[in-house]
């Protein structure tokens, strides 16, 4: 009895979190050659790690326990850590929470979407794989243990990319990632056995505690070499074109585990990695970095996604655009900056699953997601335009929408690290961010008007709605996107803010773990104050109170009395004006519409064509300089 | 009270339109002049619209063409309740000297109830606001019969 | 008994001043003192000042067509929604030291605030389906962009000026850079604030899509863009929207630049407030208006990623220098 209650204690759950993950891909071998046993099990062990994270919280997130688990009881013998070990505090707790949400609501979106796909049973298997490699990535307590976890995962991403090979470019995407993922992992695995020579222990806490004190150039190459590895993972520039050809090419569910949790691993290796393994985010060089390469995916990815013809490519530069601003907010070392990045990667799971569910929707609906072939589809499907304009004025930044809330949070951060240190280039990092959302907003005017509003197209006339369980799926995600930006007091204290103390308190990871943390300077008083106000509920109060009076004074003056085509005949009073022409079939949208923008940055505009040359030797180049670039940094600043 | 104050607005701030059904040009030339310093028609309230959808006044120019026709028609009637349409210069009444032409369908009020005719060739500035002050008065009484 | 009062209070801001009542009445005459002006510079006599108001009801007045290519609801809401949120961006700016809600939004949030109407007249032109929308549709978004950099910077100088005169380090409160000029009057007496002024003065015109920067609605060449296919009463409450819009921003610029000037009795500094804005139309708008041409969008855009972002960018960099 009382080892059943034993086996009930969430100090266990972490490991079943991701157990049933990987167990339900195995199931799923065994037993999905039925479509209803498969859906099952599917849901059942989504929904079964989700509620093992959810249960978590509580002790982890808001009473501040670290659970310190050590796989068949292998405690450390003679001070070295030899065992297999999770280690759950609230930043790994914070990141295994997104991984839930977001493999949940792909999953359940996954069963009415890849209905007519073949090889459902793999498709459910390699999903699982990946949804339980990234939660295995983050919950793990050891460096090895996360090299494992990052193989599974790029490998089950990498298959899952080029899952619909018939389709243009999967196969192509999928090499390309194939080999740029290669090169980062091999990064990791060899800056993993390098430290292990210097440290000989594996365990994380263990090396945090050993490695800043003896720091050798074998350390600093291996510093590089994690560094680059989880680059690789997060798709930072120069990786970024990797992204765009996997998103484009992956069925739109994996989009979103593309985007929303394998990016998120590689900022949580690189957190890992920097504020914990080797505690050099104080210094001034490390924050440059960070924040130099943040801004440089924010902007560069920015541009590149104003010059997308394609939806979902569209949505894979701006997604390494968002991991931009989070990477950036993190580097900035400044509790407001590690909370505000922390918010904004949650709202970027958030808002960029919903834009990829609904560019899953348009996909599934009209077969195309060439921006100069939709159009007009506001009309057919009414439910799925609501959604995605959420999630673009999420992703945007309007109020009262999530992403707002954060953004504005990474401008304070941002702009008070600059008043603070005295330095002039992090106001330049807030000027970046800033026209970096505004660009953002002008490539979903874009999409909006090239896929939702405009002209329907003659081929398009028999699009329906998407079914039932599609829609439910993505209104979960802008459900949340919603919440998360009305109320962002509560999301601070209760979420992000815990993780980010957490980010602070590596004596207490080391602790933990049973290590000694003497050597380790303790927490030190972190401060959440920030110097803007912004209260959305009060706004929305105030909106929606204007909103009323502006409807009841247009109503009573009957506003809504209009005249409208009736029947099917149409009158040409209710064609578009043509200059007196009769109405014909004409959609302004597409790739080029900002084209006044452009016109004015076509220098930059055709440097970035030719560097994004779409073929994988220079991609693994670019890998490389990269390295060579860190390697030789790390040298020098560490 | 509310409908009064439409009413009497309808009549202080009517927006043209302007269609050219193959005119020689003369008569476009006169009605921008009319918004010009010397004579600004403005400050009766008149103002160039861009689209049909907001004018009020349909100024027609030219002797209406057989190529013209099916597009002053449809230019027509995508203008909103109230309207009021007005026929500048001599060619949209009657013809003018290209009366008689192959090529020619006028005159316009075989196809549409024209509201105010402005005849000259070209006419007046004068002639034109006197025209178009016409044609307010007319839209105050359309609108007043309007629900 | 007092939470009715309260209620009733803020019920008031809302509707009377400075929400609604306020905002339509001074934001209609603002525009048609604009057109007066403009009709002035250039020797006409002009259209009387009343003329917006006799446009809003005439246009009320007139049949609403909705085209059977456009999605219906968004065609309609869209107006509605611009006007309400353009009235609570109104609301959070503060009338001096006097102020309705602006404890509750910070610079940043006016400057993504302001968005919203823009997005909804670009949402609303897009559903109508019209390819002239579309293209007017592209010219707006470029303006948006064109103008978000210098504003931007703008801002940020403000702040940091204010902030670091306060010993805050920064400062994003309106009410707090309200309060600041209050005591130590207004920011345009600072040296290092004049060219944030200019840059803000040139802003103001572009924001509001007034000409030379009215590429977005050229009536001329594009049939008035976005609001091609609007008519009756939807597209008076864009126009109203056009005219609340340059009260906001012209109001900004006094809670920004010329704050201090108040008396402290709340219906007095209302009128100093219009008699500001309106003082501001005349130089940023219908001078501007009366004395150029239309300028093409490509050359808009550099426009304001130049001059003026330089401008802004100067005031930026001597507020970071303490001067």
């Amino acid at each position: 009895m009382s080892s059943v209650m034993n086996a009930l204690s969430y100090q266990h759950f972490p490991i079943y979190a991701i157990m049933v993950l990987f167990l339900g891909a195995f199931l799923i071998v065994v037993f999905g050659g039925n479509r209803t046993a498969r859906n099952i099990l599917a849901l059942l062990s989504i929904t079964a790690s989700l509620a093992f994270i959810l249960a978590l919280v509580k002790p982890v997130m808001w009473d501040g326990e670290i659970i310190a688990y050590w796989m068949g009881g292998r405690v450390p013998a003679g001070g070295y850590a030899i065992g297999i070990a999770l280690e759950v505090d609230a930043l790994s707790l914070f990141f295994a929470l997104l991984v839930s949400v977001a493999v949940f609501v792909s999953g359940v979106y996954s069963i009415q979407y890849m209905r007519h796909d073949d090889n459902e049973r793999e498709y459910y298997t390699l999903f699982l794989m990946l949804g339980g490699g990234v939660m295995g990535l983050v919950l793990s307590g050891d460096l090895f243990n996360m090299f494992i976890m990052v193989e599974i995962l790029t490998f089950a991403a990498v298959a899952l990319t080029a899952f619909r090979n018939t389709a243009k470019g999967a196969l192509e995407a999928a090499f390309k990632y194939l080999v740029v993922g290669s090169i980062g992992s091999t990064c990791i695995l060899v800056g993993t056995s390098m430290l292990y020579a210097q440290a000989h222990t594996l365990n994380l806490a263990q090396l945090a505690q050993v490695i800043p004190g003896n720091l050798n150039t074998a350390t600093k190459v291996a510093f590089a070499l994690l560094f680059v590895g989880f680059g690789t993972k997060a798709f930072i520039v120069p990786f970024h074109p990797l992204a765009a050809d996997a998103h484009g090419a992956a069925p739109a569910s994996i989009s979103v585990m593309i985007s929303g949790v394998l990016t998120k691993s590689g900022i949580y290796g690189i957190i890992r990695l920097t504020y914990f393994l080797f505690q050099t985010m104080n210094l001034g060089t490390m924050q440059f970095l960070l924040v130099f390469i943040g801004s440089l995916s924010m902007f560069v990815c920015v541009t590149m996604a104003l010059a997308q013809h394609d939806f979902k490519r569209l949505l894979a530069f701006h997604s390494i655009s968002q991991i931009g601003y989070v990477l950036t907010a993190v580097g900035l070392c400044t509790a407001l900056g590690v909370s505000a990045g922390l918010y904004h990667a949650m709202n970027h799971t958030l808002f960029k699953g919903l834009l990829f569910l609904a560019a899953g929707a348009v996909l599934h609906e009209t077969g195309t997601t060439d921006l100069g072939k939709l159009g007009g589809l506001s009309k057919k499907m009414p439910y799925t335009t609501v959604l995605f304009l959420i999630g673009a004025f999420s992703i945007s930044g309007i109020p009262p929408f999530n992403g707002f809330a954060s953004k504005w949070m990474i401008y304070q951060a941002t702009y008070q690290k600059a008043v603070e240190s005295g330095n002039i280039g992090f106001l330049l990092v807030t000027i970046i961010a800033l026209v970096t959302s505004v660009l953002t907003l002008a490539s979903f005017v874009k999409v909006s008007q090239s896929v939702f509003f405009g002209q329907l197209p003659r081929e398009l006339e028999n699009v329906k709605e998407v079914p039932f369980g599609m829609r439910f799926a993505m209104a979960i995600f802008a459900l949340l996107c919603v919440l998360t930006g009305l109320f962002p007091n509560l999301v601070t204290t209760y979420i992000t803010e815990p993780a980010a103390r957490a980010v602070f308190s590596v004596a207490q990871y080391i602790g933990a773990m049973g290590f000694d943390a003497s050597g380790v300077a303790a927490e030190t008083a972190v401060s959440f104050a920030h110097v803007g106000v912004w209260e959305p509920i009060s706004w929305l109060l105030i909106l929606c109170i204007a909103l009323l009076s502006v409807t009841i004074v247009a109503v009573a003056s009957k506003y809504d009395r209009v005249s409208q085509c009736s029947g099917e005949a149409v009158d040409s009073k209710y064609e578009l004006f043509y200059g007196g022409e009769a109405q014909e079939f004409s959609q302004v949208g597409g790739g080029d519409l900002f084209w006044g923008f452009k016109h004015n940055w076509r220098g930059y505009f055709d440097v970035m064509h030719r560097l994004h040359s779409g073929v994988v030797n220079d991609y693994a180049l670019w890998a490389v300089v990269d390295l060579a670039l860190v390697l030789l940094f790390s040298l020098i600043v560490l | 009270m509310f409908k009064k104050l439409i009413q009497e607005s309808m009549g202080k701030s009517p927006w043209l339109f302007h269609i050219n059904a193959g005119s020689c040009n003369g008569c476009d030339i006169e009605l921008v002049s009319v918004l010009t310093p010397r004579y600004d028609a403005e400050r009766l309230g008149f103002k160039l619209a861009g689209s049909p959808r907001h004018a009020d006044i349909v100024v027609v120019t030219g002797p209406v063409t057989k190529q013209s026709l099916p597009r002053v028609l449809r230019a027509i009637s995508q203008v909103p309740e109230p309207r009021c349409i007005v026929t500048m210069g001599s060619c949209p009444q009657s013809g003018n000297v290209f009366r008689g032409s192959y090529s020619v369908a006028g005159p316009l009020s075989k196809y549409v109830h024209v509201d105010v005719d402005v005849a000259g060739c070209a006419p007046k500035p004068e002639a034109v606001i006197d025209g178009l002050a016409l044609a307010t008065q007319i839209l105050k009484e359309k609108r007043g019969q309007m629900k | 008994m007092t939470i009715v009062i309260t209620a009733l209070q803020y019920l008031g801001y809302v509707l009377i001043f400075p929400g609604f009542l306020f905002c339509f009445l001074a934001g209609m005459l603002l525009c048609g003192i604009d057109r007066k002006l403009v009709a002035k510079m250039q020797k006409r006599v002009g259209p009387p000042i009343l003329q917006p108001f006799y446009d809003f009801f005439k246009l009320c007045g007139k049949e609403t067509i909705i085209p059977a290519s456009a999605s219906k609801t968004t065609f309609l809401m869209a107006p509605l929604v611009g006007l309400a949120a353009l009235v609570v961006i109104q609301l959070f700016i503060p009338v001096f030291s006097f102020s309705a809600f602006s404890g509750m939004a910070d610079v940043i949030v006016i400057l993504y605030l302001l968005l919203i109407p823009a997005m909804s007249i670009i949402l609303g032109g897009a559903a109508s389906g019209s390819p002239y929308a579309g293209v007017g549709l592209s010219r707006e978004m470029v303006t948006i962009i064109s103008c978000e950099l210098p504003l931007v910077l703008v801002l940020l100088a403000v702040a940091k000026t204010v902030g670091s005169a306060m010993g805050t380090g920064l400062c994003f409160s309106l009410s707090d850079i309200a309060a600041y000029q209050a005591m130590n009057g207004s920011l345009i007496t600072k040296l290092s604030m004049i060219p944030a002024a200019v840059a803000m003065l040139l802003i103001i015109p572009g924001e509001t899509g007034n000409h030379p920067f009215d590429a977005a609605e050229a009536e001329t060449e594009i049939c008035e863009g976005l609001l091609a296919e609007y008519s009756g009463a939807p597209l008076g409450v864009f126009k109203l929207s056009h005219a609340i819009k340059m009260l906001t921003l012209t109001s900004l610029f006094v809670a920004l630049f010329l704050g201090g000037l108040g008396t402290g009795i709340v219906a007095l500094d209302g009128i100093i407030l219009f008699l500001l804005c309106v003082v501001l139309t005349a130089v940023s708008i219908s001078f501007v208006h009366a004395i150029t041409a239309r300028l093409k969008i490509e050359q808009i855009f550099k426009f304001y990623w130049t001059l003026v972002t330089g401008l802004a960018l100067i005031s930026l960099v001597l507020a970071w220098y303490g001067l």
